[in-house]
């Protein structure tokens, strides 16, 4: 029935080039110094310093304490993702096990507060987000990075979603047996959503991971920047007498891609089901 | 009665704790700047020779992100009370910090509240006025000025056979001559502080009412004369006529084709040619900023860009005094002059150009004078600088502006009309936010 | 992936509120407990700086909190009719329309290929969807050096066409420039989602397809593209909101701390005029106008698609 294609296999091949391609050359500049790329961009094949950029990134540490390097970006990054990740998950689960499996006065308001949240992305609400945070004293703190990040529904609706999907049987049987709420949560509804709980772990380790903006505005103390945002401080070298030093960034978005591609690489089946799971 | 002893203990042991901390503490104070790479490993360095020459006191710089990040954050931090003891800021952002009355102490009260000679004459004349009121008094301390100067690619001249120009005469002379041998005759990299600010300055030129803002905000609008939108008639003619090359508001952009040899003619700031001496293979020299010979009173000082140190308020009187002991520090000669050598900037006293020339470090690199010569120029009623609100936006209007007229979308008067109706316009809010 | 969640076919009832599920507790105190962290984060930083960005944005305010003067809807006059607000937004359209149409095409495309082939399907799905895992900041960095007007190979490439491609010169150029890279890294989602959509459909769908219809190309317009609307609808909602807000790091490394003569969407611009100009009151009414903007999408969402919506 489905005939093997050459002119399929071009479409194919042509998509898989224009999506590989970037990242190579991008690799292959981080093994140039700093001044060929300034002078002639994008190179197309291995440089003189191999992998040493690399090296520097991780381990030259700047600023005025002497502590910041790649090394301090990269815990930063993953603190942020698995913060980011963890906090919303637990969180977002016991709202939803609530709104579900809860009959009490409020539940359609509480609801609705939390659906609201969709409509008020964060960059609509920077300005005074941040001042809020600044006013709690939680700028330049880990969970100024984390918390505010988790004001969304959206983990709330997916788990929302699935504990709607869990049969109602499950429950009843559990009262039977004469479990209460607690119980019936931790012993059979999380080793239930478990495949769910990999998935969306995944999703939002990445979302957090890859976080720009606000880390951007919240941490300007070089000892809390992530990988991503040490991107941008390499770059805020435009203006002025000095080249910014390419070598390096490239090297630094190299390495900020690395764990996302190589956890949603690994863990394919998950992270996909994780993201059209949420469709259904 | 034990009850007696132990608290005659705790007592003995609290003033042991006491005076033995004191002994040891030094007051702390931040610096928040917006310098970044080998600029703020310099910024860093003078930090830490600066806590080594004293006990007294101890400095931490802290880089904040750009010049906006860094205003930005201290705004944020002082509404939360939690400002630093220094902040850096850009000539951009001046009126912001210095219109909110209250948010700064004028570095001329600190020295003076805390014994610190001052006297506004040991600085050049070019750095003196724009950080200050308009009774002349300094607010802010100059840190990092800069110049707009022209450098030149001496293979270019001399291939053309031609001279670098003193004016835009003489440049509209030359240009053929260096096109005709494969150069880009002329670029710039940042249009509004080479081409309209300094632009003003060179040629001494009203640039707002309210004596370019410095009475005051309401009312303040911009100026714009016959003068500044002929050169711009001038550009775009040379720009189709390929004597003049525009890559955008980069700075980058605009400099690496003069990096790169491309072009004979590059208008860049007084701290560039370090980036340069590093990156090119063609000797180069620099010169002042061209000017029409043809506007009256032309050939003025230009005045300084790059950023100030101000004191913010708010902080208890020990403090205070080690900021003002590191002001000190900073402006005297030898430390001033390590700056200058290892940024580009400028001095900003006398006493430390002595020392540079004494040291003969014009010798060794005659481009580095230029931007103090160019800053020492004759004075004139227009050239000690703009206070104006919302000024990084008006800049932005600016280069939204003057970009339409390179690219052929719009005509010079109609970009000057619409720079001057959205600047007044930003110029009133800002007017509003300050004065009530 | 913030709307991920949202649309549905299912709950459209339950959104409402209509019974859920019929096995419940009914202990007291405990939901309040459960649903606490949640609406305290939600109070503190969604509700609160909501309700203070409106609140500003009435206001013209010395930044650093000296004083501020109520200017009732000012702010939002000066906004809509400033010569640039109607560029951005008309850019903000165009953008998001360009974006949304190349980047479902382009997956579509190559969903369905990658459908058809037996040989190296799974390979092809790996390369193909990587890049979700790229973060905005990153492709913009790539785009910059792909793009550069001196030195970039995509604009050596296209001047062999005669094409003179100036990012940061050319507005038009630098569109384009980020259209392509927010483009490249929105195709994998849409991708993934398109070939699930694909690959659940039935094969006797498929079979009696082929037998009613020898072309190809009719079959998929027919019956697989119909097929796959829930999918596409739901796609175009995410492609819209990544367009409008999450493409921010591509903007903000494309435009090098400049903005001059270049695009740039209504989101960035609240954050220029907030952070870099300080002008708090422009900001805010900015940020309601874009609230305004998101509620009636979502309202758009919910209401007419579910609607429209074609289900097995």
């Amino acid at each position: 029935m489905k005939r093997l294609q050459i002119s399929d296999h071009i479409v194919l091949l042509a998509g898989v080039f224009f999506m590989v391609t970037p990242v190579v050359l991008a690799f292959l500049t981080s093994t140039h110094d700093a001044v060929t790329i300034y002078r002639s961009g994008l190179q197309y094949s291995f440089g003189g310093q191999g992998l040493s950029a690399y090296g520097t990134v991780l381990t030259h540490a700047g600023g005025f304490t002497k502590e910041v390097d790649g090394m301090v970006m990269l815990k930063n990054s993953l603190i942020l993702g698995f913060g980011f990740a963890i906090g919303k998950i637990v969180i977002s689960m016991l709202a939803a096990y609530a709104i579900v499996y809860f009959r009490f006065p409020l539940a359609s308001l509480c609801f609705w507060v939390i659906f609201c949240t969709l409509l008020l992305p964060l960059e609509v609400r920077i300005l005074p987000s941040y001042e809020i945070v600044q006013k709690l004293g939680m700028v330049n703190t880990y969970s100024g990075l984390i918390v505010p990040l988790i004001a969304s529904a959206t983990g709330t609706f997916f788990f929302r979603q699935f504990f709607l999907s869990v049969p109602d049987e499950l429950l009843e049987a559990a009262r039977i047996d004469g479990a209460g709420p607690w119980k019936f949560f931790i012993d059979i509804l999380v080793p239930i959503s478990r495949t769910m709980i990999a998935a969306i772990f995944i999703i939002m380790f990445v979302y957090g991971w890859n976080q720009y903006l606000w880390p951007t505005l919240i941490t300007t103390d070089e000892t809390f920047f992530t990988l991503v945002r040490g991107i941008k401080q390499i770059l805020q070298v435009w203006v002025g007498a000095q080249i910014p030093d390419y070598d390096q960034a490239m090297a630094l978005a190299i390495l900020a891609m690395l764990p996302p591609v190589i956890i949603v690489v690994v863990f394919q089946s998950w992270f996909i089901k994780g993201l059209v799971e949420s469709d259904k | 009665m034990a009850y007696r002893k132990t608290v005659a203990g705790l007592v003995a042991a609290a003033a042991l704790l006491g005076t033995s901390s004191a002994s040891f503490a030094a007051t702390d104070i931040t610096w928040w700047h917006g310098m970044g790479g080998k600029l703020g490993e310099v910024v860093n360095q003078i930090s830490s020779d600066y806590n080594a020459s004293q006990d007294a006191c101890n400095l931490t710089p802290v880089y904040k992100g750009g010049y906006e990040d860094t205003l930005t954050a201290g705004i944020a931090a002082f509404r939360a009370g939690e400002q630093p003891n220094i902040i850096q800021v850009f000539d951009a952002g001046s009126a912001t910090i210095i219109g909110a009355k209250g948010a700064v102490v004028p570095v001329e009260d600190l020295l003076k509240e805390n014994d610190v000679a001052f006297d506004i004459e040991d600085y050049i004349p070019g750095v003196r006025y724009f950080y200050a009121d308009s009774t002349g008094k300094m607010i802010g301390m100059p840190f990092n000025s800069s110049a707009p100067i022209l450098y030149i690619n001496e293979d270019a001249m001399k291939k053309a056979g031609v001279e670098a120009p003193k004016t835009y005469e003489e440049f509209e002379a030359i240009a053929p001559k260096l096109k005709e041998a494969g150069y880009i005759p002329l670029v710039q990299s940042h249009l509004p502080w080479e081409f309209v600010e300094n632009f003003k300055s060179r040629h001494d030129l009203q640039f707002a009412t309210n004596n370019n803002g410095y009475d005051g905000a309401t009312g303040t609008e911009l100026v714009f004369g016959e003068p500044i939108k002929a050169h711009f008639t001038a550009a775009k003619k040379w720009l189709d006529e390929g004597y003049f090359g525009y890559y955008g508001t980069g700075w980058a952009d605009n400099q690496q084709p003069f990096n790169e040899g491309k072009v004979a003619l590059w208008i860049g700031s007084s701290g560039s040619f370090g980036g340069i001496a590093d990156t090119v293979n063609f000797p180069f020299s620099a010169t002042f900023l061209p000017y029409w010979d043809s506007v009256e009173g032309a050939g003025k000082a230009s005045f300084i860009g790059g950023a100030a140190l101000f004191a913010m308020s708010g902080k208890p009187a020990e403090e205070n005094k080690c900021v003002a002991s590191f002001f000190e520090y900073l402006t005297s000669p030898e430390v001033q002059y390590t700056w200058h050598k290892e940024t580009g900037y400028v001095p900003i006293t006398n006493a430390a150009y002595e020392l540079a020339k004494k040291d003969g470090h014009y010798e060794r690199t005659p481009a580095a004078e230029v931007g103090i010569q160019q800053l020492s120029l004759p004075t004139g009623e227009w050239t000690k600088g703009y206070r104006m609100g919302f000024y990084v936006q008006i800049r932005d209007v600016m280069n939204r502006e003057l970009g339409k007229v390179f690219s052929g979308e719009t005509s010079v008067e109609d970009a000057f009309a619409t720079i001057k109706a959205d600047g007044d316009k930003l110029l009133a809010r800002f007017a509003k936010t300050v004065e009530n | 992936m913030r709307r991920a969640v949202r649309d549905t076919g299912e709950p459209a009832a339950s959104v409402r509120g209509e019974a859920m599920k019929k096995v419940q507790f009914h202990t007291p105190a405990i939901p309040y407990l459960l649903l606490l962290p949640q609406l305290a984060i939600v109070a503190i930083f969604f509700l609160w700086p909501a309700a203070e960005a409106v609140r500003s944005s009435f206001y013209l305010e010395d930044p650093f909190g000296f004083g501020s003067t109520f200017v009732g809807f000012d702010n939002f006059v000066d906004t809509v009719t400033s010569t640039d607000y109607g560029r951005v937004a008309r850019f903000t359209g165009v953008f998001t329309f360009f974006v949304t149409f190349l980047s479902l095409g382009a997956a579509l495309l190559l969903a369905v290929k990658a459908d058809k082939v037996l040989r190296g399907a799974s390979t092809y799905k790996t390369l193909l969807m990587w890049v979700y895992a790229v973060a905005p900041p990153v492709a913009g960095l790539i785009g910059i050096l792909l793009f550069d007007q001196h030195v970039g190979p995509i604009v050596k490439f296209v001047g062999l066409f005669g094409w003179h491609l100036q990012i940061g010169v050319d507005y038009y150029d630098t569109a384009f420039a980020m259209i392509i890279a927010s483009v490249w890294k929105q195709i994998p989602v849409n991708f993934i989602f398109f070939l699930s959509g694909l690959q659940g459909i039935s094969k006797s769908v498929q079979e009696a397809a082929s037998i009613d219809c020898r072309s190809g190309f009719r079959r998929f317009w027919t019956v697989t593209f119909p097929l796959l609307a829930p999918t596409g609808f739901f796609l175009l909602i995410i492609n819209i909101t990544y367009a409008f807000f999450d493409t921010f790091g591509i903007i903000d490394v494309v435009l090098k701390t400049e903005p001059g003569n270049n695009p740039v969407t209504l989101v960035y611009k609240v954050y220029l005029d907030g952070f870099r100009g300080n002008d708090l009151g422009g900001s805010s009414a900015q940020s309601v106008v874009l609230m305004i903007v998101v509620f009636i999408l979502t309202i758009i969402q919910f209401r007419l698609i579910e609607r429209r919506v074609h289900y097995t």
